[in-house]
Parts: structure tokens; sequence; C-alpha cells
């Protein structure tokens, strides 16, 4: 009680609060041992997602595509330096040996790949047993397992001789048969694996460097049965160390992992930027991997310029600290060592206009004039910090098809012609034009690009009624075909125009990817010719006149396509960016001397 | 005290019906097509109706509610549809590391509180009352958001003072990823506590028993702590007790920004992905803690007041 009596007395109290605040201070100032940085060969990364569990069936979205080819690996992958991007194979001897009716795949797997030291291969006494074709067969088999649901299914829905019946056969008998065998899945030998499509498929190869498309062993899928989502096991060049989805996942290089080398052809550039160093040169280089998610951007950029991530984007807020008006590294980032690199991203960002909607599917002058009143440079600027090329069409930079010399004849951000449009249309400065409903997410800056829309068209006397919604209700809205206009976004599965262009093919409307349910007889004629053609000249021209056709039809106002900021430390090294980034980690490499 | 106990429980099953039957309403009116989210970017009208019919949404709307009560009652929680985890496990695993952040940080605000709440109710009118109750108004003006931007970016990244986020599972490893958090709870929640408190405790410096108190001379911390505070412990319990058993599910923004892998962003992220299961099981979860943060409250108030009986 006398302790209390001293604090009951107004000066003492004062004082006390006063050394109390003090002692705190002083004792937190001391207290920073974790603000060293690692010193050990680990490369230290991060997530803006978290991660739905590394089963490759269910990497249906970019972050547990990177997570689980960490682990996982595929009969194909990407070139790591090569522009534009081509396949190179991995777990396969060689690129496979195709039939002269394109219909038939031969692979050749691996001699002498194992996957890694599991409870669950019990007859090698949990040493890792090695990869044979079946467990291709196998996994493939599991995407089309009706009990598992996977949402990469349409891989090869529709695709692979006799799969589907597999599948149908299993929903029957509500329960999947794996050593029923599949006419298009053959596996001839313990090292041969032949696939039979359905018909010609030139964007097929691309699907099996797809993270859905890595070989699982079928011993540890039954041994953790549902709980195999968290106990992967695969021939990668890292395994699972620590595991935690929503926070942190640490990974160690695999000691069995193949005989894997760091590419020796790139691009002109690469040697310059340092990335040629190492070719031919055995991988992995670091020993760790820790991979943090970040969902929020201020932990990731303030880890990021403490150095306890090797590389990171920019975030929106963050931009000016980083970059200049000029859109160069700012001194002091400079000064640190830190690089620079800028990747055009194969996306398209889109206002889609509901094509069975009465009002604004039936008037191609109306949409036209809505397009020609976006101001898009300053949209670029505002919303993007710069960071974004003006999308003239649907098919991004980088791929056969584009043109960067086409001009989108809608796309002025002038206003005077915008509102000739709109007279076409039959609605001069708006009048007669009901108010169009517009869908969009709740989050704030998809709020503030429709405030931005809503004046850009108020401009030209078009008035929207905003409904927000959650994700979950965006989509019921876009796959029931409601509402009248949206703003959506497509990155590309696979380096082919193909995948932009199927976002207009008639047969794909809603529930389906044309969220926009354009339908053009002619262009789906065009579309379904291109598919029968290996990449040549004459089927970029057929994707640049499908792509002249939706400028015309203007089913989207054509958004942007985004362009990547990546930063990096200077002990990062090996680092170049990469849009199919599956299983790239192995070829990053860290100088340990430089990370102080 | 056992026949109140049993008629409190018995009494709480009703509760959970309603809770349920709300949930369940809410989640078929606005809570977005579980099998739309399930089937991805390139959706076809067959796989959404194989999802539907594997995961029993193409039945009748009673028939799902019944499945609903089927599973709460058994404790089946089963599996997220958006990460396919186990529900009982994401729960368990979240539940350290929630405690671990907001029970020290709950128990320092309501131990620091109540000793603030004290000494300016006995400085009432005085320079450190006024002082005190200008910080509390501006420390309850400011977001919470902007408590942890500004103490992320100063303390953590400018100062170097604390890791800016992390989570260590180790113990007391965790503790020093913890500091900060649990400083900018104490910042952001010690205004309203005081001045809560303050004004429970200035209700009764007005009582008759106080005067009587002075009157027989007693010593004025005497007075407060053994007077004043025991008689303004109602009003302090009821706002303990009932947020005790809430602190079980974390704080989203705090976990969120610091990468403390709590439960704090589990319903959160169950809404966003119309995750039926875990949002039903949460609103379990949340109900059960309510109840059970209730019955505590009136089991304390009978202990800390002679005068409650419980019946």
């Amino acid at each position: 009680m006398g302790a209390l009596k001293v604090m009951f007395n107004q000066k003492n109290f004062l004082v006390i609060v006063s050394a109390f605040s003090l002692a705190v201070t002083v004792m937190f100032t001391s207290c920073s041992k974790k603000n060293t940085l690692d010193p050990t060969n680990t490369f230290y990364t991060s997530s803006i997602a978290k991660i739905k569990g590394l089963d490759p069936a269910f990497a249906d979205d970019l972050y547990s595509g990177i997570e689980t080819t960490r682990i996982y690996e595929g009969l194909l992958e990407y070139e790591y330096l090569k522009r534009p991007y081509a396949l190179r194979p991995a777990l396969a001897e060689a690129m496979p040996v195709i039939s002269k009716d394109g219909k038939t795949y031969t692979f050749k797997i691996k001699k002498g790949v194992l996957f890694q030291d599991d409870k669950a291969f019990k007859t090698t006494n949990g040493k890792g047993r090695e990869l044979v074709a079946e467990d291709f067969a196998y996994s493939f088999k599991r995407l089309a397992d009706p009990k598992l649901n996977s949402p990469m299914w349409w891989l090869l829905d529709g695709k692979i001789e006799g799969l589907n019946e597999w599948r149908e056969s299993a929903q029957k008998a509500g329960k999947a048969d794996y050593s029923a065998k599949v006419s298009g899945l053959k596996v001839a030998d313990a090292a041969t694996l032949e696939i039979k499509l359905k018909a010609r498929s030139y964007q097929f190869i691309y699907s099996l460097a797809m993270p859905a498309m890595t070989a699982v062993a079928r011993e540890v899928v039954e041994e953790y049965g549902p709980e195999f989502l968290n106990h992967p096991v695969g021939t990668g060049a890292f395994k699972l160390a620590e595991y935690n989805p929503s926070s942190q996942i640490v990974y160690v290089r695999n000691p069995t992992h193949r005989p894997d080398f760091y590419p020796t052809e790139g691009e002109a550039s690469d040697q310059s930027a340092g990335l040629t160093g190492d070719a031919g040169k055995q991988v992995p280089f670091v020993d760790k991997i820790v991979m943090t998610v970040h969902v929020e951007s201020q932990p990731l950029w303030l880890n990021f310029m403490q150095g306890k991530l090797d590389a990171a984007g920019i975030p929106k807020d963050n931009f000016a600290q980083a970059i200049t008006t000029t859109k160069e590294l700012t001194p002091e980032l400079k000064n640190r060592g830190i690089q620079l690199i800028k990747e055009a991203s194969l996306d398209v960002t889109h206002t889609s206009f509901n094509m069975t909607d009465s009002v604004v599917g039936k008037n191609k002058f109306l949409r036209q004039a809505i397009s020609m009143a976006i101001n898009f440079p300053e949209e670029i600027e505002l919303f993007y910090n710069g960071r974004a090329i003006s999308a003239q069409g649907p098919i991004p930079p980088g791929l056969a098809g584009y043109d960067e010399k086409t001009k989108n004849a809608y796309k002025e951000g002038n206003i005077e012609k915008a509102k000739a449009l709109l007279s076409k249309a039959g609605f001069p400065d708006g009048k007669g034009l009901p108010t169009l409903d517009y869908l969009a997410l709740s989050d704030s800056t998809a709020r503030q690009m429709t405030e931005y829309l809503q004046k850009s068209l108020a401009a030209i006397g078009i008035q929207l009624k905003v409904q927000t919604f959650s994700w979950p209700e965006f989509q019921q809205s876009l796959k029931n075909k409601k509402g009248q206009m949206w703003s959506y976004a497509w990155s590309a599965d696979y380096p082919d125009a193909e995948n932009f262009l199927q976002l207009f093919y008639s047969k794909n409307a809603a529930p389906g990817p044309n969220d926009s349910n354009y339908s053009n007889p002619e262009f789906d004629r065009l579309y379904e010719k291109s598919l029968t053609q290996n990449d040549s000249a004459e089927r970029t021209a057929l994707y640049k006149k499908m792509s002249e056709m939706v400028m015309e039809d203007t089913p989207w106002v054509f958004g942007v396509h985004r362009v990547t900021y990546c930063l990096s430390h200077p002990w990062l090294k090996n680092y170049k960016p990469h849009e199919f980034n599956h299983g790239m980690s192995k070829y990053y490499k860290i100088d340990t001397s430089l990370r102080k | 005290m056992g026949t109140f106990l049993v008629r409190r429980i018995l009494g709480s099953i009703p509760i959970i019906f309603g809770v349920a039957l709300v949930v369940f309403i809410l989640f078929n009116i606005v809570g977005g097509d579980p099998a739309l989210m399930m089937v991805g970017k390139h959706a076809t009208a067959q796989q959404i109706a194989d999802i539907r019919r594997e995961y029993g949404l193409d039945q009748p709307l009673y028939v799902q509610f019944f499945h609903y009560l089927k599973d709460i009652i058994t404790f089946d929680f089963g599996r997220s549809y958006a990460t396919r985890q186990k529900i009982s496990d994401m729960i368990l695993n979240g539940i350290g590391p929630s405690l671990s952040l907001t029970l020290p940080a709950f128990f320092i605000t309501t131990v620091i509180s109540v000793i603030l709440g004290l000494l300016v109710s006995y400085f009432r009118g005085g320079i450190i009352d006024r002082v005190a109750v200008i910080l509390c108004v501006i420390g309850m003006s400011i977001p919470s958001l902007g408590y942890i931007l500004f103490g992320q970016y100063y303390l953590a990244y400018e100062l170097r003072m604390f890791p800016i986020s992390g989570y260590d599972y180790s113990f007391p490893g965790r503790f020093e990823y913890l500091v900060l958090p649990m400083i900018l709870w104490l910042l952001l929640s010690v205004g309203y506590d005081v001045r809560f408190y303050r004004t429970a405790m200035l209700e009764e410096t007005t009582q008759d028993y106080v005067r009587t108190a002075r009157a027989k001379g007693l010593s004025e911390p005497r007075v407060f702590f053994k007077h004043v505070l025991k008689n303004s412990m109602v009003p302090i319990v009821t706002n303990v007790v009932l947020e005790i058993p809430l602190l079980i599910l974390g704080s989203f923004l705090f976990e969120t920004f610091f990468g403390i892998p709590g439960l704090g962003s589990i319903t959160i992220d169950a809404l966003h992905n119309s995750d039926l299961p875990v949002i039903k099981s949460m609103a379990f979860v949340m109900s059960l803690l309510l109840i059970f943060g209730n019955i505590i409250t009136d089991i304390v108030y009978a202990l800390v007041d002679p005068r409650v009986k419980l019946k």
C-alpha cells in the first residue's frame, strides 16, 4: 500500500509514468537480434496469396502453381531464359515423337529419376522409388476422377481417347478404378508413355508443362488420402521441410534430385545481365527456400527493403519510393545495388459487355462509344503507375498474332467521337439510353476504377448503376449471365494466343470462360480452323483476323496488358522473372558474401 | 449452481439452432454458389453439375439444412471447400498463435486500463484526468490500421526495434514477433477501456459508502483499491469476461499485417470463397464461445457480488 500511496501523488505519478515509458523504449530498442540478415544459402521469397495446399490436381492458381512445382515435375517444362517462351523436356528424355496425324504423342521417360523419400514407399523401406511411365498415366487419371473434382480437369476434358469414358464409369460406380485401362494413356513399358488424343491439338503440348500435369506417386496419394495435399512427394529439386500454407512454407534441397542443369541458351541480353555464367551447371544452387505469405503490401515491401526478402514486386502505394518519373530506379535503391527488371505480362484486362443483353449486346455503336470515351493513358497512370500497355485487342505482346502496329479504332479516348458513335447508336447525348447495370467487386481498387469509368461515361451522357459484390457473388452473376457490364482480367495459361481467343468462342459462353457470351459464327469457324493448324504464318494470320473481328464488334472494351516491375537484391543471382514460374527457383543463386 | 448450469446449457440449444438457421438462410440468399468457386475459370455446365451432386448442393434446401445440423451436432466440421483442409485442424492450428497474441495483449491492456481508470478517477477534474481523457479520445479516434501501419513502419522498419512480421512456433521464441502487435493492441484498446472503467469507477466514488470510508479516516489508496475497485467489478467483469472467449478467434488485421498464422482471417477468407463448411463451423464455434462467455460472466457476477444468486 506504501507504493500506492506514492503513486497517488500527482507529481510522483507523472514521474513514474515517464520512467516506465523510457524503460520500455530502451528495452525494445535493445532487442533486435532478428534484424540481421541470414548468412546461409537460403532464398527468401513471398506469395501475396495463401497457398491452397500442395496437390498438383488443385494447383489452379498462380501461387499454388509456383509452390507445387518446387516439389513436383512434369514431362515438360519451360525454358528459363528463352523468349518467346518455349518448352523443353523435364522428366521426359526428349520432346515427344508426334504421329503424322498429330494425335499420338510418344514420350520416353528419363531413367533413374527418384521420388523423394517417404514412408509411403513401403517396398523400398521409405526410400523414394524410381519414376515410371505409369505414374503419369495415374496422375492424369486423377484429374479425371469425379470424386476429386479437380478444377484442372479442363486440361484433359474431351481431349484424351477413352478418358471421358473412364470418368463416366467412375461416376456411375461411385468410385474410380485406377487399374482400368484408358486407351489414350498407353504404358508400353516402364519408360514409354503414349498419349492418344481424340483430335489433333497444337495447344495440348503446353498442358504437359502445367503444374496439374506433374507426376505424383500412387502409393503416396493412397497413404495420405485426403491429407495428400499436405504431404507432397515429388521428384523436384526441393522437398518440403516446414509447412503452414497460410503463413510460411520452407523447402530444402532434395538430395536425390536427378541430374538437372542450368540452361545454356537464352536471349541475347542474358549475357550482359549476368544470367549465363552458370550455364551447364547442376541445379539447384540454393540449399533452402523460405516462402512467406504477405497478403498485405506494407509488410512485403518493408521486408524486401530490409533485405528479408530477396526479390519482390512493387506495391502500388510504394511505387514512388522505388521508381522515378522516368520509370527508372530511384538513386537510393540503385546505390544499394537493387536491380529492376521489367517484364510484360501475358494478360489482358477488359470491361465486358453482356452480349445476351437486349441493350448493350445488340448495339455495336453503343459499345464502341463506351470504348471510345475512356482515356486509357490517364487510366494507366492513375491505376497502374504507368506499368501497363494499352491493349488494342485481346492478344498480348509476346504472342504470335500480336501486332504493335495494329490500332483499335475505338480506343482513342476522344469524347467528340464517342458522342458521335452514341448518336449513331440511337442515343444522342445519352438520351433514351437506360442506366446501365455495372457489376463491380467491392475492394477499394475496384471501387476507384469503377468511379473513374462512371466519370468517363458520364462525360458522354451514359449513366452507370453500380452493384458491388463479393467475389463469389460476382462470379455467380457472371456465370448466370446477369448484369450488362463488368471488368475482368485474363492471364495466359500457356503462351499461345488461342488461350485468349477462346474467350470469344461461342461454345465457351458462360458458365465457361467466354464471360461476354460473344457469339459470331464466322469467328467460331476461324477459331476451329486455327485449332487444326501448327504454329505458322497462316495460323498467325487467322489469329490477327479473329482479333480484328472482336476489335470491331467490341464485346469487350480492351483494357491493358500489365507490365511487371520486379526488384531483386544484388546477392540474388540468375534471377529472371518468368510468366510460367514453374520450378524456376532451382536456377536462382545466392551470393552469401553480399547478403550483409 | 448445478440447476443454473443445466438450465443455461439447455437454453443455449435454441440459440445455436437459430444461429444455424440464420447463417444457412443468409448463405443461400447472398453467399454465392460454392460450386462456381470450386470449378475454376474454365467452367462447364457439366462440371458445375458434377460438383453440386458431389457436395450435395443439388439437394432440396431442407435436406441441406438437415445435413448442416447433423454436422454441427456431431462436431463433424468436414473439410473446407476452398482449401480442402480439415476444418478442425484449421481451427486447432490457429488457436495457439491467436491466443499467443490476444491473451497476453488483452490481459496487459486490462490490468493497465483498470489501474489507469482508477488513477484518473482519483484525479478527477485535475490535469492528469483531463490529459488522460484527451489522450483516450485521440487514441480511440485513430483507426486500428493507422496504428498498425505506423508501428510497423517506424518501430519495426525505421527504428528496427522489432521484426517487421513473422511468427515462430517455438516457445517463447514467438514473443519476439508478438511484442509489437501487443503494444499496438494496448495502444488501440487502452483509450476505450480507460474511459469505460473511469466512468464505472466515478459512479462509485459518489456513493455513500465511499463518504463513510473517508469519514472513518481510511487512506485514499485504501478507499479506491479496497472499496471503489471492488464495487466497480460488475461492469469490469462484464467487459472482460465476455471478451475472453472471443480472443480465441484472433484479430484479422493484426494477424494479416504481422504474418501471425491465427484464426483471425479464417471466417473472412471463408466468406470470400463461399466456403460454407468453414462459415457454418465458425458460426457454431462463435455461438458456443458467446454462450460460454455469458455463463462464465454470470458465475463471476455471483462471485464478485454477494447480492447476485444463481438459481
